[in-house]
């Protein structure tokens, strides 16, 4: 394109009023020149800089020169959907497609649009479309598999995606979403694989490493699994992921404590006999006090397969280990709401205690 | 100068089709960018002229053979080609308003206002034709559209229309509004309509686009299409169609 300047001159009482709206079609004088102009440059405005409009007493002079900054309807269109205006975004992308209808960038964008609308079965069409003309367009085949599996089309999903990982291995967030999609189709060993790499390419994704970390978990893999959670937890501790890296972690503990024990641990029972006994007549606020304080310090973890004793309290004295702190927090709520679900199931243990402290007293 | 590859492409298509040779030459002294001047008759060949120092030459050598590749497309008995007797000139003459102007003045005006009529309407088609299957010659054609996007903007200044009567103005304006909104679309730049549309043109162009929409786009239906054309402007019984003829 040149950078050639163009200049329009025409007679001011020649201009067609009704182009302006109606209440200013009666208009004279400097109102009416105002609005003529203010019209001309609402005209030319979103064609790269807009145009210098000058009117007169007796014309309308418009200078405007072409320059590479001229968007295409296509661009129109993604700026209109980027300010959020999906109507007028998603009409011009489709008269950009009627001019050229194998414009990848009009294919691609439209169809993100549609698929944020829900309007799956066109959006993927318009995909498959770009993806007949332009097979190496990867954010195509991401855009595709993600769409197929929001339509739980799981199978197809992964053929895209795959496709997409083939064309840029270096996408983590390509290789996340392979790798959830594999995870939940009980691919898990070929998932793990995605995860893993999603995980060394963004590194301070929470939800990439608590995906590695349940994938792992399920495949029978605690420690690396265990090892991922707390790559949760250091990311986000406060957030929902970090909640769920929490129980996660419960879970191998609890898992890891039984295996330990053979099933049932007589440690966790001796433990919980001395809670109902350190609880016996003691004010129940003093009692939420304790297991709050335990309850707050188990959100940062607590080892209840280590048995040393590296725990200490603000509210009991002395050390403890995370077991031991476990067992007085669990009779602690068992007292206080019975209801909360600590993530541990010490039940048994429990009930036994209880058993022997009744038959002790 | 050599031409590209494309234009020598035309040069042998027309050849083939037609059974004469085109004659490509420069000219000085000529006023327009680049003319052809078909074979009719016994004529020994078609000649096409240009002149010197044009941008984007190769296309509108291209562009001009378009015509003669549509003409020798059809069968022989379907070549048709424009033209006015006096009684039709006169009529022009009445319609256009143009009375009151010396005689020779108004007739060159009605005969370059059918020209135009004819030019723009099958000129369409050919531009369509090279935009599609001629994309090594894109950057070329868009120079030479925007210089005409550019020509068409100026006419609309007041100095000029005043000098004409207002339905030559008008007819004039509607063609090259129509070019415009056609070119806006295809080059997504609807900059030059803007002026044509403050003016009140653009229904009328719609119309003229509208034809080039319902009238199938077959060489044979050049005729049907510029006597649409010819009707929406009110041109119709200003010129006729006479068989084209080789001998």
């Amino acid at each position: 394109m040149t950078n050639t300047p163009h200049e329009v001159q025409l007679a001011l009482d020649e201009f067609d009023r009704s182009q302006l709206p109606e209440a200013q079609r009666s208009l004279s004088g400097d109102a009416f020149r105002e609005a003529v102009r203010e019209h001309f440059t609402e005209e030319f405005a979103g064609h790269g800089g807009g145009a210098e409009v000058v009117v007169t007493a007796d014309r309308i002079i418009i200078r405007w020169t072409d320059s590479t900054d001229a968007r295409t309807l296509t661009e129109r269109g993604v700026d209109f959907l980027m300010a959020g205006n999906y109507e007028k975004g998603i009409g011009m992308l489709r008269v950009a497609l009627q001019r050229n209808p194998a414009d990848p960038n009009a294919l691609f964008n439209l169809a993100m649009a549609l698929s944020d609308q829900g309007k799956m079965d066109e959006a993927v069409g318009l995909l498959e479309r770009l993806l007949a003309e332009h097979p190496s367009h990867a954010h195509g085949w991401v855009a595709l598999g993600v769409a197929q599996a929001r339509m739980n089309r799981d199978a197809e999903a992964v053929e895209s995606l795959t496709m997409a990982v083939s064309l840029n291995p270096n996408d983590g967030h390509v290789r996340k979403n392979l790798g959830a999609i594999l995870s939940r189709s009980g691919s898990i060993n070929e998932a793990i694989v995605h995860l893993q790499a999603a995980a060394r390419l963004l590194p301070s994704d929470p939800q990439c490493w608590f995906n590695l970390a349940a994938t792992l978990e399920e495949a029978g893999k605690p420690e690396a699994a265990d090892e991922a959670y707390m790559k949760v937890l250091a990311l986000d501790r406060n957030g929902r992921m970090g909640e769920m890296a929490e129980q996660g972690r419960s879970r191998i503990a609890e898992k890891a404590f039984r295996s330990l024990g053979g099933g049932f641990r007589p440690d966790a029972i001796s433990y919980c006999q001395g809670a109902l006994e350190r609880f016996k007549d003691m004010p129940r606020a003093e009692i939420q006090r304790i297991t709050f304080e335990i309850a707050m310090l188990g959100s940062r973890g607590l080892d209840v397969n280590d048995p040393a004793e590296q725990y200490s309290l603000r509210s009991i004295p002395g050390k403890f280990s995370g077991l031991h702190l476990l067992c007085i927090e669990y009779v602690g709520f068992q007292i206080i709401d019975p209801k909360v679900d600590i993530g541990f199931d010490l039940s048994a243990e429990y009930q036994t205690a209880c058993a022997m402290f009744g038959e002790g007293e | 100068m050599p031409l590209h590859p494309a234009a020598q492409q035309m040069i042998r298509k027309v050849e083939a089709l037609s059974g004469r040779p085109v004659h490509v030459a420069e000219d000085p002294e000529l006023k327009v960018m680049a003319s052809i001047t078909t074979a009719r008759g016994s004529a020994p060949a078609h000649f096409l002229r240009y002149r010197p120092g044009t941008q984007a030459v190769d296309y509108l050598l291209v562009y001009q053979l378009g015509f003669v590749v549509r003409l020798f497309s059809c069968p022989a008995a379907d070549r048709w080609e424009v033209g006015s007797n006096a009684a039709e000139q006169e009529a022009g003459i009445r319609m256009l308003g143009l009375e009151d102007h010396p005689r020779d003045f108004a007739a060159a005006m009605v005969g370059q206002l059918v020209v135009q009529l004819r030019s723009y309407s099958v000129g369409a088609r050919v531009d369509d034709w090279i935009w599609n299957h001629l994309p090594e010659l894109r950057e070329q054609q868009e120079q030479a559209i925007r210089t005409q996007l550019d020509e068409g903007g100026r006419a609309l200044s007041p100095e000029i229309r005043q000098r004409f009567p207002k339905a030559l103005v008008d007819a004039n304006s509607i063609i090259n509004a129509a070019y415009a909104v056609h070119w806006g679309g295809l080059l997504e730049d609807s900059r030059f309509q803007i002026p044509f549309k403050a003016l009140g043109y653009e229904a009328r162009a719609l119309e003229l686009l509208r034809a080039l929409d319902l009238v199938p786009d077959a060489p044979e239906a050049d005729r049907e299409l510029i006597s649409t054309w010819a009707e929406c402007l009110g041109l119709t019984g200003t010129f006729h169609f006479q068989p084209h003829l080789l001998t």
